[in-house]
């Protein structure tokens, strides 16, 4: 083992858990359903991550953990909400970037940093206009499938205005228009205008600097995240791997506690539990 | 059955929290007729000088509504739909009567809805105006003239100007004392926290005046007496809002690590820190709190020449606060349909934000149900102002 | 499509000339400063406007400004203005559509938005606003607006009518709630006096509200008319027949609108044309501000055969003789007394009805006086002015009154996406199968 210490991050997403663990590099990014028969097993994800990086569990010096599921890891040591993580897992990877926007299973969040710290963020209301749930919902009743979206709405001739944000009034919507035959493509670019129009003015309370990069799950759909681009003017960031930004600045964060508290003269123990079953709901 | 009264300090607080209005309840035994009040509108010194006891009516966040939604749109205040639904869910039924100030549309609007949904013995809609000048100041004597006038004729008793006076004098001791638990909390780590305050200043609000005055006497006695908290490394929060009534919130703020240290609450310093003068017309005294002193965003402040004054005016005793209660952030928090307070965010944001305290604005339902988002927000705000 | 046609054949042509006040009134916002005259921002219904006129003082109206936005289906920009400085998407949609449309003229430098419907409006040399009972953001809105407009003076009236309570005599307390207006109106002219830098003239003040209660009076005569069968003319339309009376009163184009609605109405009975042919249903428009990107609906429910030859929106008038008024020499005690009485005649016939509200008695009244079938409410998402308590008149209304039917459709006034026309129509559609029902039930 030498000298080499390792540090995880997970992030425990309302659709997804990221699990990265890091040394002086990544080591290892894992992601895997959270879906609701999933939503316990942190640690199967966790379990999978260790052995892609060849590592045990004691092998981990200090765990973060984060996400909406952030609280009910019992093996980690410390939690840290995604707003902080994803700061500093983003600007570790695209330093260049000033505002951050990201757009998750059930939340957008809008985060502004410098020099890798949070100085203002926003987050959607409890709506779930404006997130990947619009979308999903969308998706369903066009029967066209979650990942197909961005590509296919390249092919369209125009976005149809979707002028509910409400997500049920929105279904209605597309409904009604694909029963005047509209096309799905339009259907799909007009949904991703809405998006991307919640969202930005949601991000727009903060005072929105350049460079801007996309994460979460909407920045792997190309048609929304053009629709962004639209929207706030400038073209925008995409970290190669856009979901893990949270679990990295977990586990970047957990490597910071651990050597600051090194210096402080001290050694952070590990959290007592082991690699268990999160226990959500109890 | 012993009385609930047996019991001292934090813990009677503790008590009268979990069983919002059991003292009324006692009360009305006795032979006390209750009357129930919305808002810090109402003066409470009339009620009292009439012999009644009068009780603050609070919501119930961790319920759903579910009667209350049958007459109540859902445009409407959900803290006014959520002590409306308590109400006719029975929640308050040892009231005799109730007293709804006009402070706002929510209210204004529901009055009828009220009234006729609860058809209780006694009923008075009290027309609070928005400005403070000079006509307005003889108008609210006026309306407070027909209030005692509705009072006396329901109880068949005179409310008379001595009792009046006697009346303003226990509240403003009332006052005086809550200051002075507040106090405690200047301290660092604070010798209460924002959870137990809450819970004093709930319990507060369901007693008559002198037993109220007794309560918070014994919980600062209680609390000067035990040992201090260790952490004081933490952040010190001030929340600012209406009537935020329920232990959900300084327990989200206080659970992510920080202490709850000062509020600026339609419950608390709102209340607490505005006096009554003791004028000859007990009346003046009396109209000059509530529409001069009484800072809350359903009165218009414009006496100032520049928007700068009137600022000062409307939004400098935060400030105060802050400095005085060493404030290391404040979280807004705002309930979704407000207009009178939702209109003055950007303002009241940047005004405090310009004295270089950072603000985490929250608009939220009343209910704990939508808390887990406002609980990542209040952490995310701590990790930032950290 | 057919339905539409059908509906314009017989639309007013009076109200054809309706886009020319409403362009009027901007205008004339944008031409005060060189015409040397003091722009306002008001608000409707604030007791200021006979102020304002006498005065000289061009009014801004916001409400107009915002519904001129909704109406082109425009305003989205603004309200997300409006909404990046954290005015919440809860509140009162006027407002922060308008506010959204001022901060984005700062930012300008004082250069028009883009997009500004009909060439915008003028910037304010006044904010007017009024702490009375009608809503919270008509206090509120003057002091957002300051924020953005600092050196923009504000006066807030307060205008205070007594609360309904059917066991304290509110004639009682007129005399002092008057009193109380009527010194506020006087501050309010002081502060006019101030920001203007001119005496009011008070001679013309009264006769301005000389003006006002004549066009009151013939405002309300004029939809008298409509309780012919079938009804010459219908909710639709009066949603724009409105804005003379609403906007532009004190003015003698104002009067002289409604002497020409009037004969048009008067000629419309004479040939016995009506909104829908044939007309099925009567209906009464018993609260809310119409959702003004879809006031097409209207045609909807006419093309089914139903009218409305009443609502109770915007027709905040009653002929003055019914009012009572007592006698006085300040124009301004008049102007109280007037806003006063408006209110509180209704508690008298309220009084009558036990269990009811004046405005379950105003509804009730407007049904049997219109010989309506039905009973249509629209509860607008983001006001709690005339929105909250809706349900409430329903309910009374079936308890004290009969068991009629009764829709409450939903929408806003600005913002489009609280609003779903698919959804809405259904409902209609439901709603005159129950009209029919209902109509079928009394038959037997």
């Amino acid at each position: 083992m030498g000298d080499i210490r390792y540090y995880a991050g997970v992030d425990i997403g309302s659709t997804m858990t990221k699990v990265v663990i890091v040394s002086d590099r990544i080591e290892t990014a894992l992601i895997g359903p959270t879906g609701p028969e999933h939503r316990k097993l942190a640690n199967k994800v966790m379990e999978e991550a260790l052995k892609q990086a060849r590592l045990r569990f004691e092998d981990l010096s200090y765990i973060v953990a984060t996400g909406y599921g952030r609280i009910n890891v019992p093996f980690a040591d410390r939690q840290i909400t995604e707003i902080t993580c994803h700061a500093k897992g983003l600007y570790s990877l695209l330093p260049t970037v000033k505002t951050i926007i990201d757009i998750g299973g059930q939340d957008s969040k809008g985060i502004r940093i410098k020099d890798g710290k949070v100085i203002n963020f926003v987050m959607n209301d409890k709506c779930a206009a404006g997130t990947g749930r619009f979308l999903e919902v969308i998706a369903d009743s066009l029967g066209v499938p979650l990942n197909d979206l961005g590509k296919l709405s390249l092919e369209a001739s125009r976005a149809t205005p979707i002028s509910s944000t409400c997500t049920v009034f929105a279904e209605h919507e597309v409904t009604n228009q694909l029963a005047n035959g509209e096309s799905v493509a339009n259907l799909v670019a007009g949904v991703h205008e809405s998006i991307a129009t919640r969202v930005y003015s949601l991000v727009r309370k903060l005072q929105i600097e350049k460079d801007i990069a996309v994460t979460g799950g909407g920045a792997k759909n190309i048609g929304l995240v053009k629709a962004l681009e639209g929207k706030f003017g400038s073209p925008v960031l995409i970290p190669p791997e856009p979901l893990i930004t949270g679990a990295l600045g977990a586990a970047l964060l957990g490597k910071e506690k651990w050597e600051k508290a090194r210096l402080d003269g001290y050694t952070p123990t590990r959290s007592k539990e082991g690699l268990q079953e999160a226990k959500l709901f109890t | 059955m012993t009385g609930s009264q047996n019991s001292k300090g934090l813990e009677k607080a503790d008590r009268y929290y979990k069983q919002y209005g059991e003292r009324a309840k006692e009360l009305k035994k006795e032979g006390r007729k209750i009357i129930g009040y919305m808002s810090a509108l109402t003066p409470v010194e009339i009620l009292t000088a009439a012999g009644v006891a009068p009780i603050r009516l609070k919501g119930f966040m961790d319920e759903a509504v579910t009667k209350g939604d049958a007459y109540m749109e859902s445009i409407i205040c959900p803290f006014v739909r959520s002590a409306f639904d308590a109400a006719v869910k029975g929640r308050f039924g040892f009231m005799d009567g109730m007293v709804l100030p006009h402070q706002c549309d929510s209210i204004d609007r529901t009055n009828e809805v009220w009234s006729s949904n609860l058809n209780l013995p006694y009923w008075h809609f009290l027309n609070v105006p928005h400005v403070t000048g000079g006509p307005s100041i003889e108008f609210m004597k006026e309306i407070l003239r027909v209030f005692i006038g509705t009072l006396e004729k329901f109880l068949g008793t005179k409310i008379t100007d001595t009792a009046i006076a006697q009346a303003i004098k226990a509240h403003n001791e009332n006052r005086r004392l809550m200051r002075e638990l507040y106090i405690l909390r200047k301290q660092n780590p604070p010798l209460i926290s924002g959870v137990e305050m809450m819970k004093v200043l709930v319990a507060a609000m369901s007693l008559p005046v002198d037993e109220s005055s007794a309560l918070i006497k014994s919980v600062t006695e209680e609390v000067k007496k035990r040992p201090a908290p260790a952490d004081g490394n933490r952040k010190r929060i001030m929340i600012i809002g209406d009537q935020i009534d329920h232990i959900a919130i300084p327990e989200a703020i206080e659970n992510a690590g920080a202490w709850l240290v000062v509020d600026d609450l339609s419950i608390g310093v709102k209340v607490y820190w505005p006096e009554v003068d003791e004028t000859t017309d007990p009346l003046q005294g009396i109209a000059e709190r509530y529409l001069r002193k009484l800072k809350i965003p359903t009165t218009f402040v414009g006496e100032g020449d520049t928007y700068e004054e009137n600022l000062e005016a409307r939004f400098g005793h935060l400030k105060q606060r802050i400095a005085e209660f060493k404030v290391d952030g404040a979280i807004l928090f705002i309930y979704k349909y407000c207009d009178p307070y939702g209109f003055e965010v950007p303002a009241v944001k940047s005004y405090i934000e310009s004295g270089g305290t950072p603000v985490l604005y929250l608009e939220d339902e009343y209910s704990t149900s939508t808390l887990a988002r406002v609980k990542t927000r209040i952490e995310a705000f701590l990790e930032m102002i950290a | 499509m057919a339905e539409e046609k059908k509906r314009r054949a017989v639309a007013t042509k009076t109200a054809a000339g309706i886009p020319k006040f409403v362009r009027g009134n901007l205008s004339a916002t944008l031409r005060a400063k060189e015409e040397g005259k003091k722009v306002a921002k008001a608000f409707i219904h604030d007791g200021h406007d006979e102020i304002m006129r006498a005065m000289d003082i061009v009014p801004a109206w916001g409400e107009s400004f915002s519904g001129v936005c909704a109406a082109k289906r425009d305003a989205e920009k603004f309200l997300q203005k409006a909404e990046s400085d954290n005015f919440s998407r809860s509140l009162c949609t006027y407002a922060t559509c308008h506010i959204g449309f001022e901060m984005a003229r700062e930012e300008q430098g004082g250069a028009m938005p883009e997009g500004a419907p009909w060439g915008g409006m003028g910037r304010p040399d006044m904010i007017l606003g009024n702490g009375q009972l009608l809503c919270d953001p008509r206090f509120k809105w003057p002091q957002a607006l300051q924020h953005y407009l600092r050196d923009v003076p504000v006066f807030v009236t307060n205008m205070y009518y007594p609360p309904w309570d059917p066991n304290v005599d509110h004639h009682e307390q007129e005399k002092f709630y008057v009193k109380y207006c009527t010194e506020e109106l006087h501050e309010t002219v002081k502060f006019c006096e101030k920001v203007t830098g001119k005496k009011m003239d008070w001679d013309r003040l009264a006769a301005v509200v000389d003006l006002s209660d004549k066009t009151w009076d013939l405002f309300v005569d004029t939809y008298d008319l409509r309780k012919a069968i079938p009804t010459p003319m219908d909710t639709g339309d009066a949603m724009n027949t409105m804005v003379p009376i609403t906007f532009n009163i004190g003015t003698q184009e104002a009067y002289d609108f409604y002497v020409e609605l009037n004969n048009e109405l008067k000629e419309k009975i004479a040939q016995g044309i009506g909104v829908a042919d044939p007309e099925k249903y009567r209906l009464i428009w018993a609260a809310g501000l119409p959702s003004w990107f879809a006031l097409n609906d209207f045609q909807y429910f006419n093309g089914k055969g139903a009218v409305f030859p009443v609502e109770v929106t915007y027709r905040d008038h009653e002929k003055i003789e019914r009012l009572d008024l007592p006698k006085t020499n300040d124009p301004l005690e008049r102007i109280a007394w007037r806003w006063v009485r408006y209110w509180t005649h209704w508690y008298d016939a309220a009084r009558k009805i036990p269990g009811s509200t004046p405005k379950v008695a105003r509804i009730i009244e407007y049904f049997e006086d219109y010989k309506c079938d039905g009973v249509v409410f629209h509860s607008a998402f983001s006001c709690r002015s005339w929105h909250a308590g809706i349900i409430h008149q329903a309910e009374v209304l079936r308890k004290v009154y009969k068991d009629i039917p009764i829709l409450i459709m939903e929408g806003d006034i600005v913002d489009i996406s609280s609003y779903n026309e698919a959804d809405t129509h259904n409902r209609i559609d439901a709603f005159i199968e129950t009209l029919e029902a209902y109509r079928n039930k009394q038959k037997n």
